[in-house]
């Protein structure tokens, strides 16, 4: 369709730029010499950087949101890929509302989700804790983690490992060798989004988080409301590269189709 | 195919996760009524306050503003990613990569661009477009643009993900029916890619009323939304049982706008599923 | 080889004893008996739902009988998992694994057995050599055309030498005319190697080209076993009749006339004289196309009298639709002859051999 197509292109690379261009600025500030933000920077160093590496103040909670992303994405991956077994290949009494279910934490705000779970990680005195952010954490990204492995399951051929078994394997060595292999674009996919949104995850988090554990996003959250220091802008630009690397992971492993595969389910 | 034999074991992880977030529900229903002024003494404070109406309304107005410039944006750029050929990959990159960026960090960048002293002030009074800055930061023009920028990748998606099963076919059988381009988008393509679009609404729409990062760093203390109101009472006046009640609140005004999305994108999807099915 | 043992040429390789398949509360196979001989090729053939599937699963070991015993080269694996069967299976998704390269699907039931390297190796070469496919070894399974696919899925059920191939409908993704090729070379190999194929197919002409047995499956029941030839000719039942080639089909029954036996068809308003009709209750008749010749002109005497209402031609044959009384009967005659060249709306006499005619108890609903 040829609708006013020079029209769309100029609109679109116009939005293009409005999304990149927040990220352009703060990577670029982050290389200013000066201590008050400027964009563009009057003289160039590494002097932010050099104070966000130094800083315990940065460096913990790096190694705290590392630490958690990994254990988030490793464990609701797994979580997720053990229901999305029992729903696929089981038929059973609440296996729609089990589906449902898994899914609920995108049909609520954030705010309310921050709410409620304050409320719950009360009880056992969590708030603050990393063991209460984990488990946040684990809530808010196990739809992601569901919806891609459940669609893989939904299209795998049942026959692939009748195949294995009708040529001598035993059930432990399919899964292995077959079931698994066939589902590691799912599972990588997976691995690969709940690591990132819980890296990313603040909106929730800001409710839970506490003097002893913080995430790197949220000790921006908090420093940006005290002082507007560029030091900020290099702790983003680092988390701007860890994505860039994680992107880059996700095309090399998988490739793009599973933006798409993200939306199918739904 | 194998099957799990005792297939609630291999839920039984996923639904501890889930129990907590139901726990926590409950927890918000039961603090809701908590309060000096008898059962729905919550309830009955927000109602009374004339500023809550405000802040109600301002909510409702920048999650609609924003889902409305989303469209905007996602529109014409999922049409041009599905229709591209070569350059399909680097136009999903550019979009991805900013939608996978930290929400703080985007927002960190708006601070940069929008203020008094930022970017686009320097860059406008430079060429003498204005002569005093231009106030983009703290108000509800701020607010919009950062929520657009976080939110309108997940229109991208949403719509992307029609076109994808929106054959270019439908479009060449409607011109060699006699349609222009115009009228073949409104025909053919607008209703087919619908359930897309109004998926898109619904979830820009929620997460825009639920944010609490961006509105409290781009709008200030004065342009508040629900969200950040229950942050601020939450961390501001401790007040957990009177946060409960707004956070009940904010999931009415949810489910108010998003019931109807679902229907009417349940109703404009069954062409495509039928489609779908027929292949 | 010890022929006592049942392991030389001859003898049964299969047997099933009253085995049945439940599901829930239906049947889909009911309680049959099938002995299946050393380098048979047997197609199991029906429409869907016939319960073919569900047999070949049981035989692979995918379904467990709900009655009844399965026994292979003498041992009962009615229950018996499928992975210690150690029979091959071709699937009709052909199931190659997508992550696997051509040679590595192929080698798949070698390396499961623990065989080495070198072993793995010339299997897997001399079963692509023999599939004709030795210079796709190392290629990418979404890289194959269809037919390639298909020969490779064959080469790894076969690679393990196994004493039974099961087929569930291979060949259904394919286009005709590939089709009609792999028919032939699945043929051959099954000739070449002697293993038994047990073929799924809810083709008949594919079933007729390809086997030395066919059974006839319809609702979980076979309704007849038999060489094609036999199953073509003389078919058991008026659902084989109408299922297994073309055939005109029509209401009959028997009336005796001064001491003689004649079987009567009403909707073609004439009687026919028979030898002795054994089937009791309601009788179908059925008679091919081209076993049914035509003659220009009215008849004379007892013959049967029509009218040509439509008239296809199909290259070496001429397909009529003939209204004979109240029925349309279909006439297949061959287009060179005197008989392929009358038109439309024309009185022809029809001319139906005795012998050619099948009676059969009737049957409803036969597709």
């Amino acid at each position: 369709m040829k609708m006013g197509g020079l029209l769309i292109r100029v609109w679109v690379a116009a939005c293009l730029i409005f999304l990149a261009a927040p990220i352009v600025v703060v990577i670029f500030s982050s290389f200013s010499a000066s201590g008050y933000l400027r964009f563009p920077p009057q003289e160039l160093s590494l002097r932010w950087y050099a104070e966000f590496l130094s800083s315990e103040a940065w460096l913990k909670p790096l190694a705290v949101s590392f630490v958690l992303a990994l254990c988030v994405a490793v464990i609701t991956t797994a979580v997720s890929g053990l229901a999305a077994v029992a729903i696929s290949r089981r038929r059973f009494l609440g296996r729609g509302a089990f589906g449902f279910v898994v899914m609920a934490p995108l049909l609520f705000p954030h705010a309310a989700i921050g709410v409620a779970l304050l409320g719950a990680l009360a009880i056992p005195g969590w708030v603050g804790t990393l063991q209460g952010i984990f488990l946040a954490h684990a809530i808010l990204c196990l739809p992601f983690a569901y919806r891609p492995l459940i669609n893989a399951l939904r299209g795998f051929d049942p026959s692939m490992e009748e195949a294995a078994m009708s040529l001598g394997a035993s059930p432990s060595f399919v899964v292995r060798h077959v079931t698994l292999p066939i589902l590691k674009p799912a599972i990588v996919t997976s691995l690969i989004f709940t690591f990132i949104i819980s890296f990313d995850e603040v909106t929730v988090t800001v409710f839970l988080i506490g003097p002893k554990a913080g995430t790197l996003p949220t000790q921006i959250f908090t420093t940006i409301q005290e002082s507007a220091s560029p030091v900020i802008a290099a702790v983003s630009s680092f988390l701007v590269m860890l994505t860039v690397g994680v992107v880059f992971l996700l095309d090399r492993l998988v490739g793009l189709q599973f933006f798409s595969e993200l939306e199918r389910s739904r | 195919m194998l099957k799990p034999r005792r297939h609630w074991l291999y839920l039984a992880p996923a639904a501890l996760i889930m129990a907590v977030f139901g726990v926590g529900l409950v927890q918000v229903v039961l603090y809701s009524f908590r309060s000096d002024g008898g059962l729905f003494g919550n309830f009955a404070d927000i109602l009374a306050r004339p500023d809550y109406v405000d802040l109600f309304v301002r909510t409702i107005r920048i999650a609609a503003l924003t889902t409305g410039f989303c469209i905007l944006i996602g529109y014409p750029v999922a049409y041009v990613i599905a229709r591209a050929q070569r350059a399909r990959n680097l136009l999903l990159i550019l979009v991805m990569l900013p939608w996978m960026v930290s929400i703080v960090v985007r927002t960190y960048g708006w601070i940069v661009i929008l203020g008094n002293r930022g970017t686009l002030n320097t860059l406008l009074m430079s060429t003498g477009l204005t002569s005093s800055p231009i106030r983009m930061l703290f108000n509800e023009i701020g607010v919009v643009i950062g929520l657009v920028h976080v939110f309108s990748p997940f229109m991208v998606i949403s719509i992307l993900s029609t076109f994808l099963m929106v054959d270019e076919v439908f479009e060449e059988a409607s011109m060699s029916l006699g349609a222009g381009p115009l009228e073949t988008f409104w025909r053919v393509i607008l209703p087919l890619t619908a359930p897309g679009l109004i998926a898109g609404c619904a979830i820009v729409f929620l997460l825009s009323s639920g944010a609490v990062v961006t509105p409290h760093l781009l709008g200030g203390p004065r342009t508040t939304m629900v969200a950040t109101q229950i942050y601020q009472d939450v961390f501001q006046s401790f007040n957990f049982p009177k946060a409960s009640a707004m956070a009940l609140f904010l999931l009415l005004l949810v489910m108010v706008v998003l019931w109807p999305l679902g229907r009417l994108e349940r109703h404009l999807g069954r062409h495509l599923r039928q489609a779908d099915a027929q292949q | 080889m010890s022929h006592d043992l049942g392991s030389g040429v001859q003898g049964t390789v299969l047997k099933a004893t009253g085995v049945s398949k439940r599901f829930g509360n239906a049947l889909a196979v009911q309680p049959l008996d099938l002995e299946v001989q050393r380098g048979e090729f047997l197609t199991l053939l029906g429409p869907s739902g016939c319960g073919k599937t569900t047999l070949l699963r049981m035989i692979a070991g995918f379904e467990t009988a709900s009655e009844g015993t399965i026994s292979i080269e003498g041992r009962d694996l009615t229950h018996t998992p499928p992975y210690r069967r150690g029979l091959g299976m071709v699937f009709q998704s052909l199931a190659l694994f997508p992550h696997l390269s051509v040679s590595e699907n192929v080698a798949f039931g070698l390396k499961v057995r623990r065989q080495d390297m070198a072993t793995i190796r010339r299997e897997v070469a001399d079963a692509l050599e023999l599939v004709g496919l030795p210079h796709v070894a190392e290629r990418a399974v979404h890289q194959l055309s269809g037919g390639q696919r298909q020969r490779i899925a064959l080469a790894r059920a076969i690679v393990t030498k196994p004493p039974i191939l099961l087929l569930d409908e291979p060949l259904s993704a394919l286009d005709l005319k590939l089709r009609r090729q792999m028919q032939t070379e699945l043929k051959h190999l099954q000739r070449r190697l002697g293993t038994t194929f047990i073929f799924v197919t809810h083709d008949q002409e594919e079933a007729i080209t390809m086997s030395d047995r066919i059974a006839v499956m319809r609702q979980g029941r076979i309704e007849q076993i038999a060489a094609p030839d036999v199953i073509y000719r003389q078919p058991a039942t008026a659902f084989v009749a109408a299922f297994v080639g073309e055939n005109n089909i029509f209401d009959a029954e028997v009336e005796t006339v001064a001491g003689a036996h004649r079987v009567r068809v009403p909707a073609l308003d004439h009687a026919f004289p028979t030898p002795a009709v054994t089937q009791a209750g309601p009788l179908s008749v059925a008679i091919r196309p081209e076993d049914i010749s035509l003659q220009l002109g009215r008849p004379s005497g007892e013959a049967l009298a029509g009218r040509i209402r439509e008239r296809t031609f199909l290259g070496s044959n001429v397909r009529y639709v003939v209204e004979v009384a109240s029925a349309q009967v279909h006439v297949d005659a061959l287009a060179a002859s005197g008989a392929g060249a009358i038109e439309v709306g024309e009185a022809v006499t029809l001319t139906i051999p005795i012998s050619r005619m099948n009676v059969l108890t009737r049957q409803s609903d036969l597709q």
